[in-house]
């Protein structure tokens, strides 16, 4: 896949610090899962906190501890029950979301569905993959917060340009969206979001409340 | 413009070359179960973790945790670490930002549904992503572009995503305005972008 649209660097960064909340975290992870040239800035971050870790102030650690993690290296190892995976018919599903439990597929508007990803870590932002019909124009909106896109599959446009498999898009409240659907065919994303997605127009008040999940 | 405080980071894997080979212990780990070189590892490389802990925000419970639990790890993992695609320390830091994340999810996820929390020994949950960019031939490239940096570029970057201060702090801490951070920062992550871009 050629991917020309990238996270900012900030992001990648955050990412790498272990800083991002869940769902930002996860569509950052799934593009840098795909992508060299972000997997190797993030490399380049770690190298830093390596050498960070390095040249920290050591801080003296329990006076027990050695003795406490020997005894747990010596337990056997704990069976960790396996998260539940989304089932193996379940196309839609990149590798990095199988740990995850996936909502059923709701429609929400005439060639769009959406599917919620069930997080449990901190943080506002939710995640879901959302399908649209190709050739559609998606509905007008803005929103209050940020999103974070990522296409999975097919592709859409809008005045940032085209975005392909692998591409990112990052959006904040202050740019109205109308992306277009490829007519190649269905348009598959993850999607982070913070915030509230305001439609505007008649039917964009008639569904919202569907799209707040 | 002053300058106080701007202290070269070195990169590690140049500096331990004369000191010990962090590699090689954990490589005896992996093979034959060396506690002594885990020993050794645990000296030197857990009251660090905790130190790095406490400087990006945990309570001191939390930094003793994760580095416990990030020993753990190590042990476990040490058949996984490769030293042609990260130093030791990176690959530690990765171990123990894991746990982090993960001893945050289980305490708003315990929070949430006033429930036990998980077993101590939760899977790594971002273990897929770190196997994926561990590209041993990109290693040196990344090395290389990283000591292109400049020293006040590299700690710049540390004191903001690594050690989480926030940008006042930085700016008192490394005696420059406060736009100074915040450009140099940017500057920072430019330069270290286009010179991964040209190496490629």
């Amino acid at each position: 896949m050629t991917i020309t649209h990238h996270p900012p660097e900030d992001l990648l960064a955050d990412f790498a610090a272990g800083r991002l909340e869940e769902a930002h975290k996860l569509v950052v992870e799934v593009h840098v899962a795909n992508c060299r040239r972000c997997a190797r800035f993030v490399q380049a971050i770690e190298q830093l906190a390596g050498a960070a870790l390095e040249n920290v102030e050591p801080v003296p650690i329990a006076p027990d501890a050695f003795d406490r993690v020997m005894s747990r290296i010596d337990e056997a190892p704990k069976r960790v029950a396996t998260p539940p995976l989304a089932s193996s018919t379940d196309d839609d599903v990149p590798p990095a979301l199988r740990k995850y439990r996936i909502g059923r597929r709701r429609r929400v508007a005439p060639g769009l569905s959406l599917r919620p990803i069930e997080l449990s870590g901190p943080g506002k932002a939710r995640a879901f993959l959302l399908r649209s019909a190709p050739g559609s124009r998606m509905l007008e909106h803005t929103h209050t917060g940020t999103e974070l896109t990522l296409v999975l599959e097919g592709s859409f446009s809008h005045e940032g340009g085209r975005f392909g498999p692998g591409d990112f898009d990052y959006g904040d409240d202050e740019i109205d969206h109308r992306p277009i659907v490829g007519d190649e065919g269905p348009c598959l994303c993850l999607v982070a979001m913070t915030g509230d997605l305001r439609m505007n127009g008649l039917l964009g008040r008639l569904i919202s409340p569907f799209v707040r999940l | 413009m002053p300058r106080g405080g701007a202290r070269p980071l070195t990169i590690a894997s140049k500096r331990l070359k004369a000191k010990v080979d962090w590699a090689d212990l954990i490589g005896s780990v992996a093979s034959e179960g060396d506690r002594e070189a885990f020993e050794r590892l645990f000296e030197h490389f857990a009251p660090r973790v905790k130190g790095l802990m406490l400087k990006a925000g945990c309570s001191f419970d939390e930094a003793e945790e994760i580095a416990q639990n990030t020993m753990i790890a190590v042990w476990r993992k040490a058949h996984q670490f490769d030293p042609a695609t990260a130093g030791a320390p990176a690959w530690i830091f990765t171990i123990a930002r894991n746990l982090r994340i993960d001893l945050f999810r289980r305490k708003a996820r315990a929070e949430r549904l006033d429930t036990a929390a998980d077993p101590p020994d939760a899977p790594d949950q971002t273990e897929t992503a770190d196997i994926l960019i561990s590209r041993g031939q990109d290693a040196a490239r990344i090395t290389s572009a990283i000591q292109q940096l400049s020293p006040e570029q590299s700690r710049v970057v540390v004191l903001s995503f690594i050690e989480e201060r926030p940008h006042p702090e930085i700016a008192s801490a490394l005696g420059i305005p406060l736009g100074t951070v915040k450009s140099r920062i940017r500057l920072a992550m430019n330069r270290l972008r286009d010179i991964l871009d040209e190496e490629a």
